[in-house]
């Protein structure tokens, strides 16, 4: 497939043209809003609906598929945030609580990126693995190793010690998305194909519509980051940009050496490349209030969200298919 | 009129759930949506009507698209004006302007009633007609913020025209509308086909949720009727009448097929409550809501709803036989 | 604590950014906004339930010294008198924290 086609598919999408309109309608200042509720409502929904999806297909393709792929998402979750931590106290120059913010948001996953991967794999004809979700909600610890390493630092520097590890591993397992993802994958699990039928019309019909809708919301919070990211400096867009390229590039050839498919690579680099703006934001305002929000969510949300879903997607399946036509 | 198309609009279920919403008021219920929902609602109906449009507007052919559309624009900024100078026999420049503007610029949830009305009847229209809905909101609201400009030449504040582009171009449900128009018309079928649950599947069960709030919402103000005067209430009745008369003769003279003509009447004979008001509170803050806004929703919405499509219905196949 | 003006302002919801803008150039620096409030007055009644938004208001909440009062009273006095609303002044003691 060529490169032309891929940028076309991922382009043409709805999901990418109603996140335009929603990036214009805050350009032309329109007083278009969804109301906070909904939108709650709807990220649990996407996330939950996956989620449970995943669950019913693990069930049939067993626990042993999954083994290395998981392995190397945990490396992942390990080396991607310790990466963004270092760049970020270098590179950008932050103190050690933004740049442990920075570093949970990097390391850890957007689910809407995720979602725009997994939709586009299936357009391009290579669904990812079903077992995807498990890989997302493993990739969320990597929350807990940025705010390890916060925690580390802070102490070394006598700042503040007062960071106990067990409520931070707490925080970080109830929250919101990895709440979700593994409930929905083991009620998947449990219900498994049979079970899954009867809520198919509201869970997976309804959900490329659903997350159309969300799409265009996220463009509009993103038009408000835009405006922000004036201030905030240069340094900022490059390391928004080129840290998720070479995150993305590392993901899919883990992804590739591990085994998976031409799509489940591409999503797992996808992933890898996301920053979160939803779950990881929350974990870092409880465990590091110092930090500043304009910081971590205008880089993640207001650079690295647009980039992925604009250009970077196509591009790291286009790597993806180079990367696999080599391994062949 | 026949009293079975009468009968098969009453069985759309989103027309029973709107009298559910009315009754419910009346019978002093605790039914209420919380507020985000019907507003999520909204955006929804705005969402899945641009976009089907869109994909449908693709395999059109042009022609008849163009006429239809110049007709939609023409009527939108008709109706204004004649509305303005009938509205002033009885009501001040502010509000006689609002009048004309919320008149000449139309309802979605009307005209989606009336898509399904045609649906459950069996009797197709051209996508081009959901382009004619977005095209009519906009040029009636400039049109009757400019009337008032003229009409008040001498106190010659009142307006502010930037406002006024900016409101009627890129108000939230015009934008969301047209965007979704476009997104559709890009994606077209193929594309489309992976939002068809959402957007067709689900539309006319969260349509009758919608229209139940919009009963609830009439029926709060029904009791307050008294307080609008009779004028505005005999305008409210007689306007959507008016309007769709011209509609029906313009369909006539392009020769539309039923469906697309009764959805054009509908436009035509139908008032806004979303857009007018958000660019009428900006342009022309003067204007009192409580006389335009209740006209429209609690007269002319339920008018349109309840009898207007079967009436404008029997009326096309009466001059079209 | 300290003595202090206690600053309420009721008006129609799309005018409320504009108020506190109008606050921060007269030298407040902290307010709180409640959105979406509804309630009835000499423009009749707003409800909040539909969707045009035209019939909501946003209350601010803030205070100020006693001797910025008049400035901040004259600046707000013609968007209520456009858009409808109120103004109230109190007196109240600031904890200092």
């Amino acid at each position: 497939m060529d490169t032309l086609e891929i940028v076309r598919t991922s382009f043409l999408s709805p999901i990418v043209l109603a996140f335009i309109v929603g990036v214009i309608a805050t350009l032309v200042k329109s007083e278009l809003e969804f109301p906070q509720p909904v939108l709650n409502a709807i990220s649990i929904y996407l996330v939950f609906s996956i989620a449970l999806k995943g669950g019913t297909e693990l069930a049939v393709a067993g626990i042993g598929s999954i083994l290395v792929p998981a392995l190397v998402t945990l490396a992942l979750a390990v080396s991607v945030p310790t990466l963004a931590y270092f760049l970020a106290r270098t590179f950008l120059r932050l103190d050690i609580a933004n740049a442990a913010g920075i570093a949970a948001l990097y390391g850890s996953v957007s689910s809407v990126t995720f979602f725009a991967s997994l939709s586009l794999a299936e357009k391009l004809g290579a669904p990812a693995e079903p077992f995807a979700p498990v890989l997302v909600s493993l990739m969320e610890w990597a929350i807990l190793v940025a705010l390890f390493i916060a925690r580390w630092r802070l102490r070394r520097a006598e700042l503040n010690g007062d960071l106990p590890l067990s409520e931070i591993l707490i925080d970080t397992l109830r929250g919101r998305s990895v709440i979700l993802l593994l409930g929905g994958l083991g009620i998947g699990a449990l219900i498994g194909e049979s079970g899954f039928r009867s809520v198919k019309p509201f869970f997976e019909d309804p959900f490329r519509g659903v997350l159309t809708l969300f799409l265009l919301e996220m463009g509009m919070v993103a038009g408000r980051q835009l405006r922000e990211f004036f201030r905030l400096g240069p340094r900022l867009l490059v390391f928004g940009v080129l840290l998720p390229l070479f995150n993305g590039v590392v993901g899919v050839t883990l992804g590739a050496l591990a085994g998976l498919s031409l799509g489940g690579s591409f999503v797992l680099g996808a992933i890898t490349a996301s920053a979160s703006y939803i779950d990881a934001p929350a974990a870092v305002r409880a465990a590091l209030p110092q930090a500043n929000p304009s910081i971590y969510l205008t880089a993640s949300l207001g650079i690295t969200f647009p980039f992925n879903l604009l250009v970077g997607l196509p591009l790291y399946y286009q790597f993806a298919t180079w990367l696999h036509a080599l391994l062949r | 009129m026949s009293a079975d198309l009468i009968l098969a609009n009453l069985l759309n279920p989103a027309v029973l759930f709107f009298l559910l919403g009315i009754f419910a008021v009346l019978v002093r219920s605790d039914l209420e949506l919380p507020p985000p929902i019907p507003k999520a609602l909204a955006l929804y109906l705005l969402l899945a009507i641009g976009f089907k449009g869109g994909v449908a507007l693709r395999e059109n052919n042009g022609a008849a698209a163009l006429a239809v559309l110049g007709a939609a624009l023409l009527m939108s900024v008709l109706v204004p004006l004649y509305v303005f100078p009938l509205a002033r026999l009885r009501l001040r420049v502010p509000d006689a302007a609002a009048v004309a503007a919320t008149y000449g610029s139309v309802s979605a949830v009307t005209f989606a009633t009336a898509s399904a009305f045609l649906q459950r009847a069996g009797m197709s229209h051209g996508g081009y007609m959901v382009a004619a809905l977005a095209l009519m909101e906009s040029p009636a609201i400039a049109v009757g913020v400019l009337l008032a400009r003229l009409a008040q030449r001498d106190h010659g504040n009142g307006v502010d025209l930037m406002a006024l582009v900016h409101e009627s171009l890129f108000n939230g449900s015009v934008l969301l509308l047209v965007g979704s128009l476009l997104i559709g018309y890009i994606v077209g079928s193929e594309g489309g086909s992976a939002l068809k649950p959402f957007t067709e599947t689900l539309f006319p069960g969260l349509l009758s949720l919608f229209l139940l709030d919009m009963g609830l919402v009439v029926g709060r103000r029904l009791r307050e009727l008294r307080q609008l005067g009779v004028f505005p209430i005999v305008g409210a009745l007689a306007l959507p009448l008016l309007n769709a008369a011209l509609g029906l003769g313009a369909a006539y003279a392009l020769r539309l097929s039923e469906g697309d003509a009764l959805l054009f009447v509908v436009l035509c004979a139908s008032a806004s409550y979303i857009a007018v008001p958000a660019a009428m509170r900006q342009a022309m803050p003067q204007a009192n809501p409580a006389l335009y806004v209740t006209m429209a929703l609690a007269l002319t919405f339920p008018l349109n709803v309840i009898l207007g499509i079967p009436l404008y219905l029997s009326a096309i196949r009466l001059l079209w036989a | 604590m300290r003595a202090i003006k206690r600053v309420e302002i009721i008006t129609d919801a799309l005018e409320i950014e504009r108020v506190a803008q109008l606050l921060e150039q007269h030298g407040v620096t902290g307010y709180t906004i409640i959105r979406d409030v509804i309630g009835k007055g000499e423009r009749g009644i707003r409800r909040g339930d539909e969707l045009s938004g035209v019939f909501k208001n946003s209350y601010l909440l803030t205070t100020c010294e006693p001797e910025q009062l008049p400035a901040i009273v004259e600046a707000v006095r013609p968007i209520l008198k456009q858009r409808g609303g109120v103004c109230l002044v109190s007196d109240a003691m600031w904890v200092k924290h």
